[in-house]
Order: C-alpha cells, then sequence, then structure tokens
C-alpha cells in the first residue's frame, strides 16, 4: 500500500488521474481496513467529506482551484469542528458538538483540503502515550504492542500507517514532536502565537500550539501556508507575515552553523540513540553546515518548570468543564456542589485529574510563590539560554525523544517516568520556540527520531534543512511493514 | 516532599473534584512523587529575574470595545444537559 505525500496527491489531482472522490474513497477504504488496529480515529466524517469531495472535482474540472482542493486530511480532536463531534478523547465531551469551527479548521477548509475524521489523543492532551484517551489507547503501527507517543498519537499512527496523508496537531510539550519520532513521521510545532488557537481546546494557554504530522518537510510546508496567520479572535496570535514555505525549501544550508547543546548530548542518551543520531548530524555536515557545541545551562529544568506552569494553567483552563453548560452532567445530584464534583470526578479520567490537583496546590494560597513564581522565573532563564545560544548558532539540534517507543503499559503507572518522555521537547514550548522532530534511523526496526530548533518564526528554516536532510536520506521513507499489503 | 491526605481533600475543594477513599492513597503519593521532582527548582538561581508568564514576553493585546458577535444564545445551548426558556437549570442554591 503506497503512502502518498501530500505533494503526490496534488500532482495526481492537477495531472487528473485521480479525483478527489476516489481518493476519499481509497482513504476511507484504507481507514476502515486498516483503523481498528491502531485505533487512530474517534469520529469519522465520511457523509460531509464524500459531498465535498463532488464539488471539489466540479472545481477541478472547471479550471477553478487552488493547491489544496479535494485532499483529504484529519484533525486532532481537540480542534472544534462545528456540527461534528469534538471530544478532547475524554467522556466529558463524549457528546460535544460545538457550534462553531476552530480558526485554523476554517482556514483549511477555504483552502480547500477535506476533513476525513477527528484523531484519538491523550485525554485534554494531558499524556506521551495516547494510553489517557477515553475512547482506548492507540498502538504503534511499527509494532502494535507499543505506544505511538501523544497526545497527538492518533495523529501520527494514522499518518505513519498510511490511512491519511497529514494530520493537524497540537504540542504543549513535545506532543507532536514525540509522536512523530515514535512513528516516523515528520512533525512540526510552530512559533507561540503563528497559527491561531481560537476553537483549539485549551490545555496550558501560554504552551500550547497548533502544528502538523506528516511523511515529509515539503508537505509541512504546503499546508502550514494555509493554516498559518494572524487572528483577531486570538488575543496571543502574533501579526507576523507568512512565509512562502515552499519557496524556501530548497535554500543551501553551507555556512549555516548548528549548536548541539552538551545539556543533551549527556549521559540520558544511550549509545547506539547517540551513534545514530551523530550519522544524522555528520549529514547536516555534508550538506555544508558547520556543528559546534553549545550550552543551554538551564534546560535540566525544563521538565519541573513545564509541570509548574502547564498543570497551572491546566486547573485554570479545566474549571469551566462543570457539566451545566456543555460536558458531561450527572442526573442524580443532591447539591450544586456534590453536581459539579461528580460530574468532574467522572467525567475526567487519572492523569487529568492529577494535572488538576497539583495545578491548584501549586497556586494556591502560601505555595504559590515558591512554586509557580518560581517557575515562571526559571522559565525566562530557559528562554534566556536560547536567546543567547541563538546568537551563535542558527539552528539546534537535539533527540527528540530518549529512546524509541516503548511498550504499552510499562509507564501510565508510573507519572513521573511518563513526564520524563518529554525531556528534549518541552524547553521549547517554554520559549515559545518553533521545533521539527524528523527520522533519522531505527533501534530494533523502531524509528528514532532527531530535533530541530530554530529562532521564533523561523519555520522555513527547519522545513529547509529537514528538506535537504530527507534528499539525502530515505529513513522517511521506510514504512511499517504491516500496513504494506493491498 | 509528601503531601497529607487532607491536603489533597483541600485541593479537591478548591478544584471541585472528588477522590473515592480507596483512591486516595494512590493519589497522594503520585501527587507528592510529582512535587519532589518539582522541587528541583530550588535550587535554580533566579535572583533578579523577572517572571515570565508569556513565552515572548508580549502583553495582551485588546480590541475596540465594539459588538462583534450575534445573540446566538438558542445554537449556544444545544449542548446543555438541562436548560429551559434560556436558562441553565441547576439544583437548588438558594433556600
Amino acid at each position: 500500500m503506497e503512502r502518498f505525500t501530500l505533494k503526490k496527491l496534488i500532482h495526481m489531482i492537477s495531472q487528473r488521474e485521480i479525483s478527489s472522490a476516489e481518493l476519499v474513497s481509497i482513504y476511507f477504504q484504507r481507514i476502515k481496513k486498516y483503523d481498528h488496529f491502531i485505533n487512530s480515529f474517534i469520529t469519522l466524517n465520511q457523509e460531509s467529506a464524500e459531498e465535498q469531495s463532488l464539488i471539489a472535482d466540479k472545481k477541478i474540472q472547471a479550471g477553478n482551484y487552488d493547491l489544496l482542493t479535494g485532499i483529504p486530511y484529519a484533525s486532532k480532536d481537540i480542534f472544534c469542528t462545528k456540527g461534528i463531534k469534538t471530544t478532547c478523547a475524554s467522556k466529558m465531551l463524549e457528546n460535544f458538538v460545538p457550534p462553531y469551527d476552530s480558526t485554523v479548521i476554517n482556514q483549511i477548509k477555504n483552502s480547500g483540503a477535506i476533513l476525513m475524521g477527528k484523531t484519538n489523543m491523550d485525554e485534554f492532551a494531558m499524556g506521551s502515550s495516547n494510553e489517557t484517551s477515553y475512547f482506548g489507547p492507540v498502538y504503534n503501527p511499527w509494532d502494535l504492542e507499543r505506544s505511538p507517543g501523544g497526545s497527538s498519537g492518533g495523529s501520527a499512527a494514522a499518518v505513519a500507517s498510511g490511512i491519511i496523508p497529514i494530520a493537524l496537531g497540537t504540542d504543549t510539550g513535545g506532543s507532536i514532536r514525540q509522536p512523530a519520532a515514535f512513528t516516523g513521521i515528520t512533525g512540526l510545532k510552530p512559533t507561540y502565537g503563528r497559527c491561531s488557537r481560537y476553537g483549539m481546546i485549551a490545555f496550558a494557554s501560554s504552551l500550547d500550539q497548533a502544528g502538523l504530522l506528516a511523511l515529509t518537510a515539503e508537505d509541512i510546508a504546503i499546508f502550514l501556508e494555509a493554516m498559518s496567520g494572524f487572528d483577531p479572535l486570538d488575543s496571543t496570535s502574533v501579526e507576523e507575515l507568512v512565509p512562502q514555505y515552499s519557496d524556501s525549501l530548497h535554500n543551501s544550508i553551507a555556512g549555516k552553523t548548528i549548536g548541539l547543546p552538551k545539556e543533551f548530548f549527556n549521559n540520558s542518551l544511550d549509545t547506539e540513540s547517540q551513534r545514530i543520531l551523530n550519522q544524522g548530524i555528520e549529514i547536516y555536515e555534508k550538506l555544508g553546515a558547520k556543528i559546534i557545541e553549545i550550552s543551554l545551562p538551564n534546560v535540566g529544568y525544563s521538565v519541573p518548570t513545564y509541570y509548574v506552569v502547564a498543570s497551572a494553567e491546566c486547573s485554570s483552563n479545566l474549571a469551566r468543564y462543570d457539566g451545566i453548560r456543555y460536558g458531561y452532567r450527572d442526573g442524580d445530584a443532591k447539591d450544586l456542589d456534590d453536581l459539579y464534583r461528580t460530574n468532574r470526578q467522572i467525567g475526567f479520567g487519572d492523569e487529568v485529574k492529577r494535572r488538576i490537583m497539583t495545578g491548584t496546590y501549586v497556586l494556591s494560597a502560601g505555595y504559590y510563590d515558591a512554586y509557580y513564581l518560581k517557575a515562571q522565573k526559571v522559565r525566562q532563564l530557559i528562554s534566556n539560554d536560547f536567546e543567547e545560544a541563538f546568537k551563535e548558532v542558527d539552528l539546534i539540534i537535539g533527540p527528540t525523544t530518549q529512546s524509541p517507543a516503548f511498550n504499552i503499559g510499562e509507564k501510565i503507572d508510573d507519572p513521573v517516568s511518563m513526564y520524563m518522555n518529554d525531556i528534549y521537547t518541552i524547553s521549547s514550548n517554554l520559549a515559545g520556540l518553533p521545533a521539527l522532530s524528523h527520522p533519522v534511523g531505527f533501534i530494533d526496526k523502531l524509528p528514532i527520531g532527531m530535533q530541530l530548533i530554530a529562532p521564533h518564526f523561523q519555520e522555513s528554516q527547519l522545513l529547509n534543512f529537514c528538506h535537504l536532510f530527507q534528499q539525502e536520506t530515505d529513513f522517511h521513507l521506510q514504512q511499517p511493514q504491516a500496513f504494506l499489503d493491498d | 516532599m509528601t503531601v497529607k491526605k487532607s491536603d489533597i481533600n483541600h485541593i479537591c475543594d478548591l478544584s471541585k473534584l472528588r477522590i473515592d477513599e480507596n483512591e486516595i492513597s494512590t493519589f497522594t503519593k503520585q501527587i507528592s512523587d510529582i512535587l519532589n521532582m518539582i522541587n528541583e527548582l530550588e535550587e535554580a538561581d533566579t535572583d533578579e529575574i523577572k517572571p515570565m508568564a508569556h513565552p515572548m514576553n508580549m502583553s495582551q493585546r485588546l480590541r475596540k470595545d465594539e459588538v462583534i458577535s450575534n445573540n446566538d444564545r438558542d445554537l449556544f445551548q444545544k449542548n446543555a444537559i438541562d436548560s429551559e426558556d434560556g436558562f441553565y437549570k441547576v439544583p437548588k442554591v438558594i433556600d
């Protein structure tokens, strides 16, 4: 079964080799055939997608269409989609049907792409394994006993298996990059404020960012143009021009400097991962980049800083889920307080409760200064380290994860061990920096990723570097064996 | 750093959560482990450092105080389990 890139699909449509209706049909057949192995979808949008594909075909036949007209895609079930259930993989929102589209969904709709369905995720985006979903875990297409990563596990598994060409994800502490690494695909978290958060169900408002999971940097470049840009409905949206990301993919990187933070390449990485990453770094050297060692002295505080800030923000953001205006509501409460507590006890899973509780604690009287204020100051330190580093280098490279995908069930009972999965990815969320993960090799037939981090609003640089790497290598072209037959 | 069960109860009061008796020990241990990990922050030297609330230290943008949206109450209330005549219904609050 060929995994078509977005670029290939666009070409096939423009050459009239295939119609949008045929494409939509092929992908729904694939979803029906393979998704029960990986559980990557929560809701399918089949009837509407089929109707939209007929409309798209009329436009294509008339020669009056856009680049993404008729192209299928999927969205993590965290983006509000008007009239289509949006659950955040939680019992709390099991039956929630948004009365509006999120801005990103609206932008993509206007670009002509067709929403095929909503993908599975960790509940309210809290998790690194897609095991906290109310709708069951997602399974890694490379080894069905392993996690695809999280929280955008559904989007990652769907793209990696070839049942969808590209999918939206979100990344608050690594939730696009880590699943991309675990499933052998490419994932981008843009700069904070690059893409609108209006209608993107909030987890941690100063960290959340919409992004993409796809087979190549080129595919991401095409789609990112459609979903970026200033939105007056999002008060954290930044008025920064959206470049033509596709245009700079082929630029030479000769003379560019890459920094390797010594704190990322210490004992926390095993020998085999180190060896594979070094091979990847050599490819960038071969492409003309200069490699130097840098230091991010405070980056070791990333995980504790994040778990204060993100938990605090999530405890505030999830206070709205009381079951009154929307969300899970119990029938039998004896008073209002009982109603709230029962709705939230039944509506939320354990990880969500843990994070709300941690967040409430660090914000509570007597603890606010020691925890929350302190964490915000350390956040500034971490951000300052990156600012200093980017005076010396154009790009920073590091691992995405400590190891390949772990087994489902291995870490779910040990929250702190699970949190350590985000050790390399979290710092770029704290500093609001754009970051990308791309495949760089395999350990015991499981993919591993390499992470690139750029200064604010330099997504073009990330995509440029990655594209050149993908012209030199074929790690991103490897696909899970079990999904090869057709 | 060990949180006590009374801390967990207090947190649940503040955040309108409820944890069953048989789960309280597990949650207490897990939250304690998390707070132990968080305590590493004490070592960081943050003298003279201002707290960072926004990753690019931007300030809140405001819009003009103009009405820009319609009153779509009925549409928005479609997701409420219990509503009547435009009101959301809850258990009695005032006797």
